[in-house]
């Protein structure tokens, strides 16, 4: 069971910290997790570790815990507990910290300390989880959010992906991202909104002659409702398109999604809960319906050391990187790039290509030259040798692509059963996103 | 909360303000008592009026709440006020308010478990378990299941065919955290026979495809468990083979940190029926962009999985990994190259023309790494690939890790004969002797012996300077004495000298590194926790013994008895081992003389007993649950009593109990020594002895007589596990090696926390003794009045 629940700001400071069993040696704990964090050698960072050696209470003591948003958030435990269950339930409050108190952070968790002390005893009690349902925790929670900066619903310039964690992160937080879920019990007059997105994680691997090792998708359907709750029926339905000539190999669903009308139509209806919920999750592997997103014809010669690399890629994409790895020591790089937005530079002993904003269908190339010590060792093992000295590659490519799904998923439509309650007509929000996890290319 | 300020001093202002109507006032006040009752036990009484009137509040919220803050008020005094209002919210009609009431039964028990058994509050908690409401009953459950491990007899969470129909059906309708609790639950319960394991298994299946992955792998435990009693003829067993792969390649999806412990449990299921991911060595290709833990494992499960079918994609995999940039990760693929040469026969020589091509890269750690499992290789396929060792000695000079100087050291001494250039290459590592590290000077001392009795010719000079550098220049215990060996062998019978160390080597086991099988099935049980995270058994690192209960998996009772077929052994002996290829703890020993790449040998005698008896024990069968770390009772120094003034086993101390009769304080009845092991039946060892109690602590008073003609050394002692759970308390101490002819009288501290299995009949204790000899086994009952204490009562509860 848990003992101890604490949430530690990026240097340490403890924001939250509850104990639920009183086993515990008190809050020092909290300073002695991150001693022995920041203490680690390299950035790994360990699920579990067992603190030992130090004061008697600390023995035989867990912690588990999960980096969300620049906080750490831990729980630690005596016993021999589930690590996944207590990780799920970390990612969970993390998400109904982000409900309740509008985005997850330092600030907006010491304004609402009273309501995150309020949330944690309804959802742990003496560290046994009761719920982590928005839903359900609306019926108990008394105090209300406080917060910082007044929304303007309507700056869509700004909207991004409330919940895909782009790998740039250069996506302005929409008034989606940044708002509680519950519409306070004075103010009626709130938009409703649905958001939905489809997001799509893509993990390749291609040898060095061009093969296709391996494919992989992941995707998820979110939700994201403010539609207002109460004796209103609400009732969403989805059709997440994928005809014949789609297919996905692992497929789960949330607990509230109704299945009924899924095999005839591959409709989805569910009540969504106020707040953010995952619908569906998905998975594809090996066998892709379109044709993959990037092609890279890497050569390289070794003889002056100089590579040219061409990138072919197919829809339109943004904040596209790559990232090549090189052999120790190399020195000076010099570029042929064709465009003038394009970047290229040195940096922890690999190059870094940037492609801000690349048309679909569009060839790149860039053609780089660089001097590479030679290795130590006898003269006869020089550079003339075909094989590439260890050290370099493989090139990783690093990319986002707005309205487009690997998989060919769509959500055709998403229609809201919905009574307005002298509401105008819900906003709803479709989006579709891929963006890479491990586009790896073996040079 | 308040900024690390210590606001107590306001206690009375604060309760001053507990009686208002506003909720949300009232939660904070309640916070606030939470925090501070305990460093003001005497003004938190104050408030006990308002908790209880509270109690009988109209809102359930506020009832509930009164009753959860005042169960977080660690302060006895508040706890006896406590249990009216408790008893009346466990009868509650609001479902709140009860399952708060029933997650309070367990902090009060936590307090005053005294208080809670007189109030009858576990009863109400067992009528909660058939609440209407599914949230109820799983708190009442976890209730339940806390309680009950500190009091592992009593049958609080008594499972039986219908109270599991109960759990299964509450399983479908309460919360994944519920769900969770149900399915941990059910893990603990075993099947009557494999129709019901199967009916169970059913109705868990569904349970796979839950979104919260604690669910998923808390039904994975379920159906690894019960699978254990499933025929492998039925077709269901092959259908749930199918379905458990999707579920644990989708957790593979997760986070990081999800992934990392999904693949520790993994790690565990592929070693126990590798047939389930067989065909998904794809998923454990290692992404760039995994942290280093993740990459790791993966490394790891591929090497598990790899099989003659699959072993190109995989070799192709690793060569790749060797060429990347993170040290340790390169170090590991290098390794698992030769973990697969030695798994895959088939591929050993694409694995050693890899290795080669690794060699030529000529990247230091690369080809250190690869010369230490080449050295492996070689002792798996002696005489297949020596034709590479060229290659190895161009490398000589770049050595500089001890593990790798070894290696190569010990393939130019076993190929003495085929290098040339042997003596001029083991002579160039001897100008640095005493620089080298221990592992790096005992494998020179062996190479060279090797060496001369291969050429005995033009070594002499050699080894007589290697043998005086390891004896009379050398500090250090281990390599003298392998030095004072080799001289008095060379000296007083080559020939023997020969056998000894150019005997044939064992070889060495496919996977030195698989989980030992008892372990592992004990793992089995506990996956999902932090055990199978660990590959621990919990009771290694819970602390107090909490739920320190060994599980093991079921064991196979088919209702229909044709359907089994004979191959289906039982967990225990992996199928398929080859007598000839010992397993890796008998490994060390086998070859202590010979290979010394691992640590130095010196841990406690009971230690290395349990690894010889363990080896013994894989042969034989029989007393299993000696074998192991796990059930090793490590020898406490709190239960070290024999001595405090009772008679230490000699005649006279004897004869004066019997005439003063207040020799021992207790007067406990002392049975003559009986012969429990006849020198017959132990190739010349007789024991006799008898039980005695001495001032609260139990003893064994043996008597070791050597009936044979050589000398007995090593003893220790084992039992198996027993009704009461009896144990040695201490090592078994013979001080000198017993010399034929010779008795000797020790008396063995007994204590009883050791692991308990009902016998039968009930005081039959099993006892293994082992000495230089061999392993012998008795039984012999022992008299129960040795556990009673002296003030009447039962001394284990």
């Amino acid at each position: 069971m848990i003992s101890q629940f604490f949430i530690l700001s990026s240097k340490g400071d403890p924001l939250i910290y509850k104990d639920f069993r009183g086993d515990s040696g008190g809050r020092d704990v909290a300073e002695l997790f991150y001693r022995k964090l920041t203490g680690l050698p390299g950035d790994e960072s360990p699920v579990v570790m067992v603190t030992t050696g130090g004061r008697r209470h600390h023995e035989g003591r867990h912690f588990i815990h999960i980096r969300h948003s620049g906080l750490y958030l831990v729980v630690t435990t005596s016993e021999n507990v589930s690590p996944f269950g207590l990780l799920e339930l970390l990612s969970r409050l993390a998400t109904l910290l982000g409900d309740y108190c509008g985005s997850l952070g330092e600030g907006t968790i010491s304004r609402n300390v009273a309501l995150v002390y309020e949330l944690l005893d309804e959802v742990l009690d003496y560290g046994y989880v009761q719920t982590t349902s928005t839903e359900m925790l609306r019926n108990f929670i008394q105090t209300e959010a406080v917060v910082s900066k007044p929304f303007s619903l309507f700056d869509l310039s700004s909207v991004g992906l409330f919940g895909a964690e782009t790998q740039q992160s250069k996506v302005a937080p929409s008034s989606a991202a940044s708002r509680p879920v519950l519409s306070s019990r004075s103010d009626q007059s709130q938009k409703n909104e649905v958001f939905l997105d489809v997001v799509e994680r893509l993990s390749v691997l291609i040898a060095s002659n061009g093969s296709l090792l391996k494919v992989d998708v992941q995707g998820e359907i979110r939700l994201k409702s403010f539609l207002p709750s109460g004796s209103v029926r609400r009732e969403v339905s989805l059709f997440p398109g994928y005809g014949p000539g789609i297919r996905v190999d692992e497929v789960s669903f949330h607990s509230f999604v109704n299945l009924d009308e899924f095999e005839s139509h591959r409709i989805l209806r569910l009540q969504p809960p106020q707040g953010e919920l995952t619908v569906m999750r998905y998975q594809l592997s090996d066998d892709l319906p379109s044709p993959l997103p990037f092609r890279l014809f890497p050569s390289v010669q070794w003889d002056r050391g100089s590579g040219r690399s061409t990138l072919e890629p197919k829809p339109r994409s943004l904040n596209v990187r790559l990232h090549l790895p090189l052999p120790r020591g190399v020195i000076s790089l010099s570029q042929e790039l064709s465009s003038p937005e394009q970047k290229a530079e040195l940096a922890e002993g690999a190059l870094r290509w940037d492609l801000p904003r690349v048309q679909g269908g569009s060839q790149l190339s860039g053609l780089f030259q660089m001097d590479v010590p030679r290795p130590p060792g006898p003269p006869s093992h020089g550079l003339s040798t075909s094989a590439p000295p260890l050290g370099l590659g493989p090139a990783s490519l690093s990319f986002e692509l707005p309205r487009h799904t690997c998989s060919g998923l769509q959500v055709r439509f998403l229609r809201l059963a919905f009574r307005p309650c002298g509401n105008a007509n819900p906003h709803k929000w479709v989006r579709h996103l891929s963006h890479s996890d491990a586009y790896v290319i073996r040079i | 909360m308040t900024v690390g300020k210590d606001v107590s001093a306001l206690f009375p202002d604060v309760v001053n303000c507990m009686q208002t109507d506003n909720l949300e006032l009232k939660k904070l006040v309640y916070l606030y008592l939470m925090n501070y009752a305990k460093s003001q036990p005497d003004m938190a009484i104050m408030a006990v009026n308002t908790f209880v009137k509270d109690c009988e509040d109209p809102n359930p919220l506020i009832r509930a709440l009164a009753v959860r803050t005042m169960g977080c008020i660690r302060v006895d005094k508040i706890t006896e006020y406590l249990c009216e209002p408790l008893r009346k919210c466990l009868k509650d009609e609001d479902p709140y308010v009860r399952k708060t009431a029933a997650v309070c039964v367990a902090k009060l028990h936590d307090i005053n478990a005294q208080l809670v058994e007189d109030q009858g509050f576990l009863d109400t908690l067992k009528d909660l378990i058939s609440d209407s409401n599914p949230m109820v009953v799983a708190n009442a459950a976890a209730a339940l299941s806390e309680i009950a491990e500190s009091h592992p007899s009593s049958n609080l969470l008594d499972l039986n065919p219908q109270s599991i129909n109960k759990l299964l059906t509450a399983l479908n309708e309460c919360t994944e955290w519920g769900q969770i609790f149900i399915l941990d639950c059910l893990a603990n319960y075993t099947p009557k026979d494999d129709r019901e394991a199967q009916s169970i298994c059913e109705r868990v299946t569904p349970r796979l495809s839950h979104a919260n992955s604690a669910v998923v792998l808390s039904a994975v435990k379920v159906l690894m468990k019960f699978m254990e009693m499933l025929s492998k003829d039925l077709d269901y067993y092959g259908t749930l083979l199918k379905k458990l792969a999707p579920p644990l390649v989708t957790l593979l999806s997760a986070e990081p940190e999800l992934q990392y412990v999904a693949l520790r449990n993994i790690n565990l299921i592929v070693q126990k029926r590798p047939e389930i991911l067989k065909h998904e060595m794809k998923v454990f290709f290692v992404k760039y962009n995994d942290p280093i833990y993740v990459k790791l494992e993966k490394l790891d499960i591929m090497i598990r999985l790899a099989s003659q079918a699959n072993i190109a994609q995989v070799l192709a995999e690793l060569k790749e990994y060797a060429t990347e940039v993170d040290v340790d990760f390169v170090r590991k693929a290098v390794r698992a190259i030769g973990r697969c040469a030695i798994k895959v026969e088939q591929s050993a020589e694409r694995c050693v023309s890899t290795l080669l091509d690794l060699i030529q890269t000529k990247v230091n750690y690369v080809v250190q790494e690869a010369i230490v499992v080449i050295k492996d290789i070689f002792r798996k396929y002696p005489n297949k690939y020596e034709s590479v060792i060229a290659t190895l000695c161009e490398n000589l000079d770049s050595l500089d890790e001890p593990e790798a100087r070894a290696a190569m050291i010990w393939i130019v001494g076993e190929y003495a004969e085929r290098i040339d250039n042997a003596d001029e290459l083991l002579e160039s590592f001897l100008e640095g002797f005493h620089d080298e590290s221990t592992q790096v000077q005992l494998q020179l001392l062996t190479a060279i012996v090797k060496l001369f009795l291969k050429k005995p010719t033009e070594t002499q000079e050699l080894v007589q300077q290697v043998l005086s550098l390891a004896t009379q220049d050398s500090d250090n215990p281990d390599l003298r004495d392998r030095g004072y060996i080799y001289w008095r062998l060379l000296s007083t019978d080559p020939v023997a000298a020969k056998e000894v160390v150019l005997a044939e080597k064992p070889l060495i086991s496919e996977e030195t590194d698989l989980i030992e099988p008892t372990l592992l099935d004990e793992l089995i049980c506990y996956i999902g926790t932090l055990a199978s995270v660990y590959h621990k058994p919990p009771s290694a690192f819970v602390e107090g013994g909490r739920g320190v209960v060994h599980k093991s998996l079921p064991p196979r009772t088919a209702s229909n008895e044709s359907t089994e077929s004979p191959e289906t052994a039982p967990a225990g002996a992996p199928p398929g081992e080859q007598p000839d290829v010992i397993p890796a703890q008998g490994d060390l020993l086998g070859d202590l003389l010979n290979l010394d790449l691992g640590p130095p040998v010196s841990g406690p005698p009971l230690a290395t007993s349990s690894v010889q008896m363990g080896a013994v024990d894989l042969l034989g069968g029989g007393l299993d649950s000696l074998i192991g770390g796990t059930n090793f009772v490590a020898p406490t120094t709190a239960a070290a009593p024999a001595n405090l003034g009772a008679p230490i086993g000699s005649g006279l101390s004897d004869l004066f109990d019997l005439t003063s009769g207040v020799g021992t304080l207790s007067g406990s009845y002392v049975a003559p020594k009986a012969v429990w092991l006849p020198a017959m039946k132990a190739k010349g060892l007789e024991i006799s002895g008898t039980f005695t109690r001495q001032v609260a602590s139990i003893s064994m008073d043996l008597q070791l007589t050597n009936k044979a003609l050589q000398v007995m050394t090593d003893f220790a002692i084992q039992f198996n596990r027993n009704s009461f759970g009896l144990a040695p308390a201490a090592p078994l101490q013979v001080h000198a090696p017993l010399s034929p002819n010779q008795t000797v009288e020790i008396s063995l501290p007994l204590s009883t926390v050791g692991s308990v299995m009902k016998m039968e009949p009930l005081n039959n204790l099993q006892v293994a003794v082992k000495n230089n000899i061999d392993v012998f086994y008795f039984r012999t009952l022992y008299p129960l009045h040795i556990l009673f204490v002296e003030d009447g009562k039962m001394g284990e509860s």
